[in-house]
C-alpha cells in the first residue's frame, strides 16, 4: 500500500515539470542552433529584458548565473572546469588579478565595433591598457543612503556613520574590501594599505563601527532600505539611487573623504566554449539602445557616452544616478595586495562579524 | 466530577497548545501563499498591492524558474534510484554476508548522515574540482545519492531485522537461482524498506540546499534558484510555484489519507523492525 | 573490490559466496571510498597547506591554517554556534516534548492527521519558508504592520537581524528533526508501564520523572544530535535571519571556499568541525544512543 502512495506520489511530481519543459522545448530547440552564451554576472546588473532581446535577435540562448562579490566569482571560476563560462564580470582590481592568473581571453577588437560608444575617459584604464581584455560596463562609487525621516543629522562622510548614535541602523555591503576600504578612508587612508601596524589602527576603528550595523547584504542592499530595517545604508551608488525612487525620504551622500570607486567590466574567461558569441554579446551591450536600458533599470556610473545621450534630463539632473564628475576624480580605486596583507584583511573581517 | 473538569481543562489546554505549534510551522507558509497572490510588481515585493492571479500564469512564462523544477526533480528521481539501488544491495548483502571491512563500510555509512552537510558539500567539491568532474547534473546526482545511500540501507535493514533466512532457502531448494531468489522472494518482502528510504532520500534530495550549492556548477535545483531569487526579494511567481507544489503535495495525502493511521502505523511498525 | 570473503561462514557455506558478497557489497564501498573517505582524506591533507599568489594550493606541510583558528575570533564564532545550537536544542525540546507527546497519545484518526501535518511544511522548500519568516518579522513586516494597526505599538520593534532571529530560523527548520524520533520513542511506551506506576501510588510527576522520561530518554538524545549538528552549519538561516551578525561554523567554511578563496582555511575549519562532531557522536554513543536511529 505505501509502495502505491510513493509511486503516486512520485509520478505526479514527475508530470508536473515534463509538462512544463514541453512548453519551454520549443524555444529552447529554436535556440539550439545558434548555441549557447554561458553569462556570470553579478547579480542585479543586467535587465532580463536586454537578455531576452539578446536572445530573440541572435537565436542565441543564454544562461545566466549571478555572484556577489569579485572574490566569489573569482572562486567559483576557479574551481569550475575551463570553459564553463563565455562572460565574467569583474571589477578593475579583479581585472588585473584574472591578467596575471592567466585567465582571461584576450577580446577581438574587430568585432566590437560599438567600442566607440564608450566615453573617452573609461577607455584605455590603468588596469587594463589598451582594453586588451576588459571592456567597461557600468561603474560607480560606494555611497551612503539615508532616510532623513529617521536620521536627522547632516551626513557628509564616511567618518559619520561612525557615529555611536547611529547603533543598529545601517546595512553594509558583505564585501571585504570595500568595508575596510571604506573605513580606511574615513580615516583619510588610502584603501590600499598594506603596513600591518596601520591595519590594527584601521581594524580598531573598524570594530567600533560594528555596533551600528545590522545587515550584511551585497546583492540588494536597497531592499532593507526601501523596507525600513536600516535607516542608513552603504551601497552601490545606484541601489541607493533606486531605494530613493521607491521612498523619497531617502537621500545619497557622496562622502567628502573621497569615495570607493569601481568600473566592472565585460571580460571573457580562458578557455570559453562560445567565443564569437561572447563578442557578439559584448557588442551588443555597447550599442547606445541597449546601453539606455540598462541605464534606465539600474542607474549606475554609466560609460557608455552615446547612451547618456539618450537618456533624459531627468536621469541627467539626478546626482544619484549620473555620478558627479568630481565625485570620481576625487575617488578611488582598490588595488591588488599581497596574500599576507589580504590574510591580515581577513582576519579583521572575521573579527568584524564575531 | 472535579476530576473530569480537570482532564477536560487540560485537554483545552493541548488542543490551544499544539495549535499554537501549528501556527509556528504553518505562519511562514501563509506567507508565502499570500504573497503569491501580491499584485506588486517591484522588488522586493513587500508591500501589498491588492490581489491577483496574474502570478500563476506569469510562472508558466518564466522559463529558468520551471527549468530548475524539472532539474529538482529529474535529480531527485535519479539520486533515489540510484541510492535505492545500491542501497538495497548493500543492505541484503551487509546482512548475509560476513567479510573483511564490513565495519570499516559500517562506519563510513555513518558519516553522510553524521556530518554537517557543508562538509560533504566542500569535500565533494574539492573532488569534483580534482578529478575533473564537470560539475552539472551528473555531479548533483552523485552527491545527492552520496547523502541518500545511508538512508535506504538503514531503512532496508530496519526492514531485514526480522527476515527469516529459512524462505530464500525454500526458494532455492526449490530450484530457483540466487537472482531469481532474489527478485521473486527477498525484494517482496524489502519493498516497504525500500520504498520508505527512497522517499526519504527524495525528500532530502528535492529540498537539500547547501550539499548543491557546492556541486552544481551552472545547473539550478529549485532550491537553488529560490536562493538566487532571495537576494533581490523573492518574486511572486516563486511564491506561487512554491504554493502550487505545497497543493499538490496535501492533494496526494488527502487522496491517499483513506488509511492513514492504520499505514502510519504498520510505517510504525516497520521502523521497530516487527 | 576491496572486501575479502573471509571463510567460515555459518549458513551459506555450502555454496560459494565470494561473488554474490561482492555483487552486493561492492557498489557500496566503491561509493563510500571514492566519494566520501577520499574526499575527506583529501580536505583533511588540504588543511595542513597553502595557498601561493594566485590562490593556487601549495602542497607543503604548515600547521598555519590551525594557528589561525587558534585566534580568539575564531574561537568566539565558533562558540557563538555552539551557544545558537544549544539553544536551538533546548528549545526544540521544551517545545517538542510535550507537543510530541500530545500527537502520540491522540487517538484514531487524528493521529495520522496531526502527524502528516508536522511533515506537510517540510514539502515546501526550506530557503523560502525562512524567507517567509523575514518577511513576516521585517520593520514592515506583517507582525508589525499588525501591531500598529491594533494600536500596540507606536515604532516598529526590531526584529530581524539578531542572534535571536537566527536561533528562531534553526527551530524552524530542525523542528521534525526533533519531533520524529520523540513522536517514535513515545509511541513505543508501554501505557501498562505508567498505568502500573500510578497504581503503585505514584504522583504523575513522579511517575513522569521515573518512568516516562527515562523510556524517551533514547528519542531526546537521537533527536538532539539531528538537531544540534546541522545547525552548526546551516549557514543559510545566519545569513537570510541573521543578516550576517550571527555567524555560525557553516558561515566560516562557506566563505573560505568562496569569497576567501583560501581552500586550506577552509579545509582546517571544515576538520575542526568533523572533530567536534565526532566528540558529540561519541557523547550520544556514551549516553546509550543507537546510531541507526539518526537515519531513520
Amino acid at each position: 500500500m505505501k509502495k502505491r502512495v510513493i509511486a503516486v506520489l512520485m509520478a505526479a511530481m514527475a508530470a508536473l515539470p515534463l509538462s512544463a519543459c514541453g512548453g519551454g522545448a520549443s524555444t529552447a530547440s529554436a535556440a539550439g542552433n545558434a548555441g549557447e552564451l554561458n553569462l556570470f554576472i553579478w547579480t542585479e546588473y543586467v535587465p532580463d529584458a536586454v537578455i531576452e532581446q539578446f536572445e530573440e535577435e541572435t537565436g542565441i540562448q543564454v544562461n545566466v548565473s549571478t555572484f556577489s562579490s569579485n572574490e566569489d566569482m573569482l572562486a567559483k571560476v576557479r574551481s569550475e572546469e575551463e570553459g564553463a563560462y563565455d562572460i565574467v564580470q569583474p571589477s578593475d582590481y579583479m581585472v588585473q588579478q584574472m591578467i596575471a592568473n592567466d585567465m582571461l581571453e584576450e577580446l577581438d577588437q574587430e568585432q566590437l565595433t560599438n567600442l566607440g560608444n564608450i566615453g573617452e575617459a573609461y577607455l584605455d584604464p590603468s588596469y587594463d591598457p589598451g582594453n586588451v581584455y576588459s571592456v567597461p560596463y557600468l561603474g560607480g562609487v560606494v555611497a551612503i543612503g539615508v532616510n532623513t525621516d529617521r536620521i536627522t543629522d547632516e551626513i557628509t562622510g564616511y567618518d559619520d556613520l561612525f557615529n555611536p548614535a547611529y547603533a543598529d541602523t545601517t546595512v553594509v555591503l558583505d564585501d571585504t574590501r570595500a568595508i575596510i576600504g571604506v573605513t580606511e578612508r574615513s580615516m583619510g587612508l588610502s584603501m590600499n594599505e598594506s603596513d600591518p601596524d596601520t591595519l590594527a589602527e584601521v581594524q580598531t576603528k573598524l570594530l567600533s563601527w560594528k555596533p551600528n550595523i545590522k545587515l550584511y547584504d551585497s546583492d540588494s542592499p536597497k531592499s532593507a532600505l526601501i523596507s525600513g530595517d536600516c535607516t542608513i545604508g552603504v551601497a552601490w551608488s545606484a541601489e541607493i539611487a533606486l531605494a530613493m525612487d521607491e521612498n523619497p525620504a531617502i537621500e545619497i551622500v557622496y562622502p567628502e573623504e573621497g569615495a570607493y570607486k569601481f568600473i566592472d567590466n565585460w571580460t571573457v574567461p580562458k578557455g570559453a566554449k562560445n567565443y564569437d558569441n561572447a563578442m557578439k554579446f559584448i557588442n551588443y551591450m555597447l550599442e547606445a539602445e541597449t546601453g539606455q536600458a540598462v541605464a534606465q533599470e539600474f542607474p549606475y556610473l554609466n560609460p557608455n557616452a552615446a547612451a547618456i545621450e539618450l537618456m533624459d534630463e531627468e536621469y541627467r539632473n539626478n546626482i544619484a544616478k549620473n555620478v558627479p564628475q568630481e565625485v570620481i576624480e576625487n575617488a578611488e580605486f582598490v588595488e591588488n595586495l599581497d596574500t599576507d596583507t589580504l590574510a591580515i584583511l581577513d582576519q579583521m573581517w572575521t573579527e568584524l562579524k564575531k | 466530577m472535579t476530576k473530569k473538569r480537570k482532564k477536560r481543562g487540560g485537554s483545552i489546554l493541548s488542543v490551544i497548545y499544539c495549535a499554537l505549534v501549528y501556527l509556528f510551522l504553518f505562519l511562514p507558509i501563509t506567507v508565502v501563499v499570500a504573497n503569491s497572490f501580491n499584485a506588486t510588481t517591484s522588488k522586493p515585493y513587500l508591500s501589498w498591492k491588492g490581489f491577483t492571479l496574474s502570478w500563476y500564469v506569469k510562472l508558466w512564462e518564466n522559463e529558468s524558474l520551471l527549468e530548475s523544477f524539472g532539474n529538482t526533480m529529474l535529480i531527485a528521481i535519479a539520486s533515489t534510484i540510484l541510492a535505492a539501488c545500491v542501497g538495497t544491495l548493500a543492505a541484503v548483502g551487509m546482512y548475509k554476508y560476513k567479510f573483511r571491512g564490513k565495519s570499516v563500510i559500517d562506519a563510513l555509512l555513518y558519516i553522510p548522515v553524521v556530518i554537517p552537510e557543508i562538509v560533504l558539500g566542500i569535500s565533494l567539491l574539492t573532488l569534483f574540482t580534482n578529478i575533473h568532474v564537470p560539475r552539472g547534473h551528473l555531479s548533483l546526482i552523485i552527491a545527492h545519492a552520496t547523502f541518500s545511500i545511508p538512508f535506504v540501507i538503514f531503512n532496508v535493514r530496519a526492514r531485514l531485522s526480522g527476515y527469516d533466512n529459512s524462505i530464500e532457502e525454500a526458494s532455492m531448494d526449490l530450484g530457483a537461482n540466487r537472482i531469481a531468489t532474489f527478485l521473486r522472494v527477498t525484494l517482496p518482502v524489502l519493498a516497504p524498506g525500500i520504498g520508505g528510504g527512497a522517499l526519504l532520500a527524495f525528500t532530502l534530495s528535492i529540498d537539500d540546499v547547501i550539499v548543491s550549492y557546492f556541486t552544481n556548477g551552472q545547473v539550478k535545483t529549485f532550491p537553488l534558484k529560490v536562493m538566487e531569487s532571495i537576494k533581490s526579494g523573492v518574486s511572486p511567481d516563486v511564491n506561487a510555484l512554491s504554493t502550487l507544489i505545497l497543493l499538490g503535495t496535501i492533494l496526494l495525502v488527502v487522496l491517499t489519507q483513506s488509511d492513514l493511521p492504520g499505514k502510519l502505523r504498520a510505517m510504525a511498525a516497520e521502523r521497530m523492525g516487527k | 573490490m576491496r572486501e575479502k570473503k573471509s571463510g567460515g561462514l555459518s549458513r551459506h557455506t555450502f555454496r560459494s559466496n565470494t561473488l554474490p558478497a561482492l555483487c552486493m557489497t561492492g557498489p557500496v564501498t566503491v561509493w563510500l571510498i571514492i566519494f566520501v573517505a577520499v574526499p575527506l582524506l583529501y580536505v583533511a591533507v588540504m588543511s595542513f597547506c597553502s595557498i601561493d599568489q594566485n590562490y593556487n594550493v601549495v602542497f607543503r606541510f604548515t600547521a598555519e591554517n590551525y594557528r589561525r583558528l587558534a585566534d580568539t575570533n575564531y574561537i568566539q564564532i565558533y562558540g557563538q554556534s555552539l551557544l545558537i545550537a544549544a539553544l536551538t536544542t533546548a528549545i526544540c525540546i521544551l517545545i517538542g516534548y510535550p507537543f510530541s507527546f500530545l500527537i502520540a497519545r491522540t487517538k484514531g484518526r487524528k493521529k495520522g492527521l496531526l502527524y502528516m501535518l508536522v511533515i506537510i511544511p517540510f514539502w515546501t522548500n526550506s530557503l523560502i519558508r525562512i524567507y517567509g519568516w523575514r518577511t513576516f518579522l521585517g520593520t514592515s513586516g506583517w507582525l508589525n504592520r499588525g501591531l500598529e494597526a491594533l494600536g500596540l505599538i507606536d515604532e516598529p520593534l526590531d526584529l530581524l537581524f539578531h542572534r535571536g532571529t537566527t536561533v528562531l530560523g534553526m527551530v524552524y527548520c530542525l523542528f521534525p528533526f526533533m519531533v520524529l524520533p520523540l513522536y517514535t520513542a513515545i509511541e513505543k511506551l508501554d501505557r501498562s508501564m505508567i498505568e502500573a506506576s500510578e497504581d503503585l501510588g505514584a504522583r504523575r510527576a513522579a511517575t513522569f520523572v521515573r518512568v516516562v522520561l527515562p523510556l524517551t530518554a533514547g528519542g531526546i538524545f537521537s533527536g538532539s544530535i539531528m538537531v544540534f549538528i546541522p545547525c552548526l552549519g546551516y549557514f543559510f538561516v545566519s545569513d537570510i535571519l541573521g543578516g550576517g551578525n550571527a555567524d555560525v561554523i557553516g558561515n566560516l567554511i562557506e566563505r573560505q571556499f568562496q569569497s576567501g578563496n583560501n581552500w586550506p582555511l577552509g579545509a582546517a575549519l571544515s576538520i575542526t568541525l568533523i572533530l567536534i562532531t565526532l566528540l558529540l557522536v561519541k557523547l550520544y554513543q556514551k549516553c546509550g544512543g543507537d546510531m541507526e536511529s539518526l537515519g531513520g
